[in-house]
């Protein structure tokens, strides 16, 4: 399961929102103890698609690795990536999949009106073909 | 001898190791390194082909070995090596 702390939670909202009717994306940082995993730092990165980003978004690589380097500085673990869904569910759809790794959690927001309405949270595997829900929690859920 | 940073979620096929350190005169050969000391790791590294995953992307230092000579790309001692990946998404096509 994946737990989101308040002060990251509040980061991500508040991008997911700042960026509507657009796609956000970040990175999620915090610790692993097993299969439980708390983030506790959100750093929000740039959306580069090209083109229209109400429904696409891309990391920059480079980006990916200054937010690996900051969780290594910070003793932490880069956990996860974020980004949201304007007017739509947070579904992981087939455009998420075929571009995702692996190797995170993938937390998609449902932002409706500009207003977060709801989140899930994402593993999808190795062959990019499936995406099992991981058990979400934040401080208002 | 180069170093390579492993991300967070591969360090249970590496031995809990957050930084390995690899002999190699290219970025290949330190990655086969990687993947002959640690062969759990080659299945989220390489496809069945033998060819890195389409999601992979190896920084040498801070510049991406595609636009250096690839896998070719010599290594100095000192270098490090990062593996990182490409990701994207979006709403449509649910």
């Amino acid at each position: 399961m994946i737990h989101i702390e308040r002060g990251p939670w509040r980061e991500m909202i508040n991008h997911a929102q700042a960026a509507y009717p657009n796609e956000c994306c970040g990175a999620m940082i915090g610790a692993i103890d097993g299969d439980n995993k708390t983030v506790t730092f959100a750093l929000a990165l740039d959306n580069v698609s090209a083109g229209s980003q109400a429904a696409r978004y891309e990391l920059r690589p480079e980006d990916l690795l200054r937010a690996d380097k900051e969780a290594r500085q910070r003793k932490l673990d880069l956990i996860g990536i974020y980004h949201s869904h304007p007017d739509c569910g947070a579904y992981f759809s087939e455009t998420d999949l075929k571009n995702s790794c692996p190797w995170y959690s993938f937390v998609v927001l449902s932002v409706q009106q500009g207003r977060f309405d709801h989140a899930n949270s994402w593993l999808p595997n190795a062959e990019q073909t499936e995406a099992a829900k991981e058990e979400l929690t934040w401080p208002e859920s | 001898m180069a170093r390579i940073l492993i991300p967070t979620p591969l360090r249970q096929f590496a031995e809990k190791n957050d930084t390995v350190e690899v002999e190699g005169a290219t970025v290949g050969e330190a990655l086969t390194a990687l993947i002959t000391r640690f062969p759990d790791l080659k299945k989220n590294l390489y496809s069945d082909e033998g060819k890195l995953r389409s999601f992979v992307n190896v920084y040498l230092n801070d510049e991406d070995i595609r636009y250096i000579k690839k896998e070719a790309t010599p290594l100095a001692a000192g270098d490090t090596l990062s593996i990182v990946p490409s990701i994207a998404g979006g709403a449509y096509g649910s």
